[in-house]
């Protein structure tokens, strides 16, 4: 499988607040991988470094080959990068979002797959409804279909099933894990949802202290989901423990 | 259910701008906001031209734009000055807005010298109208309001490209970080149930309103407006003048900060028992005391000055001016309160 992203010693940090100090991640095409951590354990940094947002202080991030500090478009080109749902602009309808997205995207359409998906989401009534007036779990979805459009390779999602009602939420996960088991990206995704982690993800990681502190392969996940009791979550506990009290 | 059809996609878009999502955003967003609130919009627009009636009809107009085109080396270097400090704001707020943006992660330009260009060429061309009308009606001839306009936009070009170079890449990282560090963490702090904390929400961001960038835009606007040599003005009546406008920007800016925030106050404690006048009390008394504060050493600096004038007129303006804020910021918090849903004022109750 190859990888559509390689982190590399990656060091960001706010002013002079270090946030990560030296990640190294890979996710390869065909697989999916969860981010865990504890609250301000640096996800969102990490996954803002990946999309361009924040400038790290030191490492490399590459995309499909292209690294972002050189290539930043022909990185950008083949990533989905599920924006906060809070920042879609509340003066723009659904539909004029997608429009600007294909549009920058270079699309001649918004691909099929996408509106199959905004069906399922039973979005498309509030495709010509501003975003001012969508629920939180509206603003999700709309930001998930932002995502997906154009068929990126890498697709990154911090808390994408925040919001969304269960029908919706599983609606995505088979969606994600389609697209996953058939080769057609690799999926980063930063959550607190270990069912998620448990039923759907290959592998996961977890961020402490601005590194990867530990890591679950698939077999690893498969063997915490047989387990009786609390599983991942327990294990999860377990790792964060000592971090935690300090 | 409709679903967007493939090949209407990109027609809301200009075709030009189908690359420059920043651009093709802010466009539909204007659109749809004139669409939205056209009633708003178009009172906006109205009053602003009053404005410029009213300015154009003024005598004043006429002597600060001749004595701008007399002096086209004072012009260029205030028009350079602005619109080089307006390219170096708009350019670090599209940087913070970058980082955090919806349109971040495109495979797109941001377009950062279009947008600061046309920003830029906006003001221009307000200011060159505004002039130009002035010409026309007689506030000033042809001939000076053509000067000044062309020293104008000459300072402009100048300005918005020493700006744009100016900044640079420094804010290119970390605006609207979550991270607050604690400097020092207070004792017993919310550990007693108390609604006092509440008055310092007004009064931080009454700080923020009447900040220093803000308030010396304020002292240089009204200090420009004595035009230096056309009048006997002499230098102690022009530093007094600027330290009232400074008080003046602070005690407004304190009332104005009630006003700003008492609904998203109170729409934070609707879920909670609170009632109205309680949560009017806890929110005001501070900012009152405060604006009383301000007031009383004013005065006894004017009292410094003139006794009998302070105690005769000083206290009533200040009574007056206090009694006015208190109620303007009371009526705002029921206002809240009411919209809110907060205490038995509450809609809701």
């Amino acid at each position: 499988m190859t990888a559509v992203l390689q982190v590399g010693s990656l060091h960001a940090g706010y002013d002079k607040l270090v946030v990560l100090a030296g990640v190294d991640l890979e996710v390869a095409r065909g697989e999916w991988l969860a981010l865990l951590g504890p609250n301000a354990s640096g996800k969102t940094t990490l996954l803002h470094c990946i999309a361009g947002m924040l400038v790290p202080s030191a490492g490399s991030i590459s995309i499909c080959g292209c690294t972002l500090r050189q290539d930043a478009l022909g990185a950008k080109r083949h990533l989905g990068f599920g924006c906060a749902p809070e920042r879609l602009p509340g003066l723009l309808t659904g539909r004029q979002c997608l429009e600007v997205y294909a549009a920058a995207k270079a699309l001649s359409a918004v691909d099929a797959d996408v509106l199959a998906l905004a069906e399922a989401f039973a979005f498309t009534g509030m495709l010509d409804r501003f975003v001012g007036s969508y629920s939180l779990g509206t603003r999700q979805k709309l930001a998930v279909l932002l995502t997906l459009l154009g068929e990126p390779a890498l697709v990154v999602l911090d808390e994408a099933f925040n919001g969304l009602d269960p029908a919706s939420a599983l609606v995505l996960k088979r969606h994600l894990r389609e697209r996953v088991s058939a080769g057609r990206c690799g999926v980063l995704l930063a959550t607190h949802a270990l069912d998620v982690v448990e039923r759907y993800s290959d592998r996961a990681v977890l961020l402490l202290d601005g590194r990867i502190a530990r890591g679950w392969d698939r077999e690893q996940l498969a063997a915490l989901r047989a387990m009786p009791g609390e599983g991942l979550e327990a294990a999860l506990a377990a790792a964060c423990a000592p971090s935690q009290g300090q | 259910m409709e679903v967007p059809q493939a090949s209407s996609l990109p027609a809301g878009i200009p075709r030009g701008l189908a690359r420059r999502p920043h651009l093709a955003a802010t466009l539909l967003r204007w659109r749809n906001a004139y669409h939205l609130r056209r009633v708003r919009v178009l009172s906006v627009t109205a009053l602003a031209l009053a404005l410029v009636v009213a300015l154009l009809a003024a005598a004043s107009t006429s002597r600060v734009l001749e004595w701008l085109a007399g002096n086209p080396v004072i012009t260029f270097a205030i028009s350079a000055g602005l619109f080089g400090l307006a390219a170096v704001r708009r350019q670090a707020r599209m940087q913070a807005d970058a980082a955090t943006s919806w349109l971040a992660a495109l495979p797109a330009t941001r377009s950062t010298f279009t947008r600061l260009a046309l920003g830029s060429a906006a003001q221009l061309l307000a200011f060159a109208l505004f002039v130009e009308l002035a010409g026309v009606t007689g506030g000033i001839s042809a001939s000076a309001a053509s000067g000044v306009v062309l020293v104008t936009a000459i300072g402009a070009v100048i300005g918005t490209l020493a700006g744009l170079r100016l900044l640079g890449r420094a804010a290119a990282t970390s605006p609207g970080w979550h991270y607050a560090s604690v400097r020092h963490a207070r004792r017993h702090w919310a550990t007693a149930p108390s609604l006092a904390p509440l008055s310092y929400w007004p009064l931080a961001k009454g700080r923020f309103f009447g900040r220093p960038k803000m308030t010396s835009r304020v002292v240089l606007l009204t200090l420009l407006s004595i035009p230096a040599g056309l009048h006997d003005v002499p230098g102690q009546v022009a530093i007094a003048v600027a330290a009232g406008c400074i008080t003046l920007v602070t005690l407004l800016s304190l009332s104005a900060a009630v006003v700003a925030i008492a609904g998203e106050a109170a729409r934070w404690l609707a879920p909670t028992t609170i009632r109205s006048w309680t949560f009017v009390s806890a929110f005001v008394w501070r900012v009152a005391l405060k604006q009383a504060a301000v007031l009383a050493v004013v005065l006894i600096l004017a009292g410094a000055v003139d006794y009998g004038q302070a105690l005769h007129v000083g206290v009533k303006v200040a009574a007056a001016f206090l009694a006015a804020s208190c109620f303007c910021s009371a009526a705002a918090c029921i206002w809240a309160c009411r919209q809110a849903g907060l205490g038995a004022a509450g809609r809701g109750a």
